[in-house]
């Protein structure tokens, strides 16, 4: 089996180490892995802001980069949904076979190592994940796998208020949602928040390192190191 | 009309002082997660709710498709029953009807049931302009009306009210100490408008449906103040979109079975008024005269276009009560009228996008709205559509285009994405000082740009 990796350009630029994580992940199940050096970007950032010209010369990179020979496997539920739903229509070519990370790894069925065992961990759907690629169960399986117990986090479904450019639109309302996430991660008694997209990871951190919290790691961090070692 | 009008940054300046008073913040929370539960519970009943919703979709787009044969098939069902049917294409036009309406029938006081189309064409401020008394008898919209404020929530227009406003309000209109009991409440709200149904001259109500077939006006309340209203005063007056219509009478207990669960958790509403005409010989009640006003005011433009499904809308407000964004700034930021997602889509649409830019960008896209809707409408893809009208139509800021551009320009090869990142991390101490990254680092701290990228490690 072999699949060509998407960093994305959160993963690639800021979240590094998760990616790396979810390649680790990835080779740990006999994966071969391709990464295609000229792949840069899908284009989400301007496609949500209503700017098409711009999303489509960047949606192209990706278009150019990928080839329909292998899946292509990425660890952000968002983007995702840009390269499988989107992206297509808006460069009218044919879709490729796009996969998430987590429901990747539950398709192949891994086996996950015990990174978790005895920790409480609490895990934010994110929206596109949730309701455009319909992948709520795949993340909290493999967590469990890994040892962890999941903490009922109340309305894990409520968007944390990134969004994209809404969150410097209405910066006011998108902090507000992001201290309801936050404050009901602290309430489920989670020792960590787990998500499986960069954006959600990036906004909900940046709003905790103002107010505290519970730390906020990615699934594939999580998975593969467990989540004391999150800045690891 | 001018209501629906919204400057782009009017929504942000709302949201703020809404975010600032935690009494309601808990109100509009407690409220809309009752609401979202109760429709959550009644679907759960149901196992082919993808087929009804489906279904649903169906017979709204095949009525919304055929507009102009709906509306001829309605009037002449009607008509051949004694009422009056009229197609106002504005704001200004419908008023102008009812006020001439209550003029030639010497109307003084007007008994009204809950109508946001009459909330969109600002009807009650057209009346007071013609010396005419329009008092609003559903039990919400009576309160803000008593308070000067308009609906914030289209099924619960006053869902930010706590009992104890309720109790202030109806103290200073009764002249009588009025508890914030609930039972007691009701019961001065009846004191307060029961004289008003049996006094007024004129009864208006909304219409949630108007079947073609029949030339039938369907109004669903869980007060009866609509029943009310549409039997008691001599004359009933109906006003309602062009786009209530439904083709036939089977059509409408499917819709009514998913408006009722979807806006309340009801598999039917309390009362459910058909009328089809007005008071017959021998006949005991109803009124001596019926109009009924369909009202284009932007609708029909969008029959055939890429934003025709929102014509579909039942107005049930699921989509308000699941929303993140409107469960943080409630209806008012939105503006007067239509709130939540589907005003997000549809208030642009009717006014003009120029007119309402900032409302698209009032979403964080996260998509609850199009999963919750009854009649399928993909309202977060409608937003999508705008935002992307917004930019072709150079509404969007100057600076936003080119940010994008210049952004678009330099990741569109791998080098100019290598140089771009490069300069972005040397630059990245001052992220937080100019542009949105300013506007991030007022309440999150801005991510840092790893020192090495990954494919840079791997």
């Amino acid at each position: 089996m072999r699949v060509q990796l998407f960093a994305t350009c959160l993963g690639d630029l800021i979240f590094p180490d998760a990616v790396r994580d979810a390649e680790a992940l990835l080779r740990d199940a006999g994966v071969d892995v391709d990464f295609v050096e000229r792949q840069v970007c899908c284009g989400q950032p301007a496609f949500n802001a209503g700017h098409r010209k711009a999303a489509k010369r960047v949606a192209r990179t990706f278009d150019k980069a990928f080839s329909r020979d292998h899946p292509i496997v990425l660890a952000s539920g968002s983007c995702a949904t840009m390269a499988s739903h989107y992206l297509p229509k808006l460069l009218d070519i044919e879709p490729y076979e796009v996969w998430e990370l987590s429901s990747f790894l539950e398709h192949l069925g891994v086996e996950v190592a015990s990174t978790n065992e005895g920790r409480m961990l609490a895990y934010h759907d994110s929206c596109h994940m949730l309701r455009d690629l319909d992948i709520s169960d795949a993340p909290r399986r493999l967590l469990e796998k890994s040892g962890a117990t999941l903490a009922p986090l109340e309305r894990s479904d409520l968007c944390c208020g990134f969004g994209g450019t809404f969150s410097v639109r209405q910066p006011e309302v998108s902090v507000a949602m992001a201290d309801d996430k936050l404050a009901a991660a602290a309430d489920s008694g989670a020792e960590a928040l787990v998500t499986a997209d960069p954006g959600c990871l990036m906004h909900l951190t940046g709003r905790a390192n103002r107010v505290g919290g519970v730390p906020i790691v990615h699934l594939a961090t999580a998975l593969r190191h467990g989540v004391g070692a999150s800045s690891g | 009309m001018a209501d629906l009008k919204q400057p782009a940054e009017r929504f942000r300046v709302i949201a703020r002082g809404k975010l600032a008073d935690p009494r309601l913040q808990e109100a509009i929370d407690s409220s809309t997660e009752r609401l979202r539960s109760h429709r959550i519970d009644a679907w759960s009943e149901l196992d082919d709710v993808e087929e009804r919703r489906e279904r649903a979709y169906e017979i709204r787009m095949r009525a919304v498709r055929d507009i102009d044969g709906n509306l001829n098939r309605f009037r002449s069902a009607l008509e051949a029953r004694g009422g009056h049917v009229s197609v106002c294409a504005s704001a200004e036009e419908a008023n102008a009807y009812v006020v001439d309406v209550c003029k030639r029938h010497g109307a003084k006081l007007l008994a009204k049931s809950k109508s946001m189309v009459t909330e969109e064409i600002g009807l009650n401020d057209a009346l007071e302009a013609a010396g005419i008394t329009s008092v609003e008898t559903d039990l919400g919209e009576y309160i803000l009306q008593l308070e000067g404020e308009h609906p914030v929530h289209i099924v619960a227009p006053a869902i930010e009210k706590t009992k104890e406003d309720v109790a202030r309000l109806f103290t200073e209109a009764e002249g009588v100490d009025v508890p914030p009991v609930l039972e007691e409440l009701t019961a001065s709200a009846r004191r307060q408008l029961r004289h008003v149904f049996l006094d007024a001259d004129v009864g208006v109500t909304g219409a949630n449906f108007a079947v073609a077939e029949t030339g039938t006006v369907v109004t669903v309340t869980n007060e009866g103040n609509g029943r009310l209203c549409a039997s008691l005063p001599r004359v009933h007056i109906v006003v309602t979109g062009i786009e209530r219509l439904v083709e036939r009478m089977e059509d409408l207990p499917h819709l009514l079975s998913l408006l009722g669960r979807s806006a309340t958790g009801q598999r039917l509403t309390s009362y459910t008024h058909l009328v089809t005409g007005p008071r017959r010989e021998g006949e005991q009640d109803g009124p001596e005269e019926l109009h009924v006003i369909f009202l284009e005011n932007g609708r029909r433009n969008l029959i055939g276009t890429k934003y025709e499904e929102m014509l579909a809308c039942i107005r049930c407000g699921s989509c308000l009560n699941v929303c993140p964004v409107y469960r943080k700034t409630a209806g008012a930021a939105y503006g007067p009228v239509y709130s939540g997602p589907m005003g997000a889509v549809l208030a642009p649409l009717l006014v003009g996008l120029d007119q309402a830019p900032g409302l698209p960008h009032a979403s964080s896209l996260c998509g609850a709205c199009t999963q919750a809707c009854p009649v399928k409408i993909p309202l977060h893809e409608l937003l999508l559509e705008l935002r992307s009208d917004l930019v072709e139509e150079r509404t969007a800021p100057f600076l936003e285009r080119l940010g994008f551009s210049l952004w678009s320009v330099a990741w569109s090869t791998p080098i100019g994405y290598r140089i771009s990142t490069r300069l972005a991390r040397l630059g990245q101490r001052w992220g937080s000082r100019l542009g949105p990254g300013r506007v991030w680092a007022g309440g999150r701290d801005l991510p840092a740009l790893a020192r090495k990228r990954f494919r840079d490690v791997r």
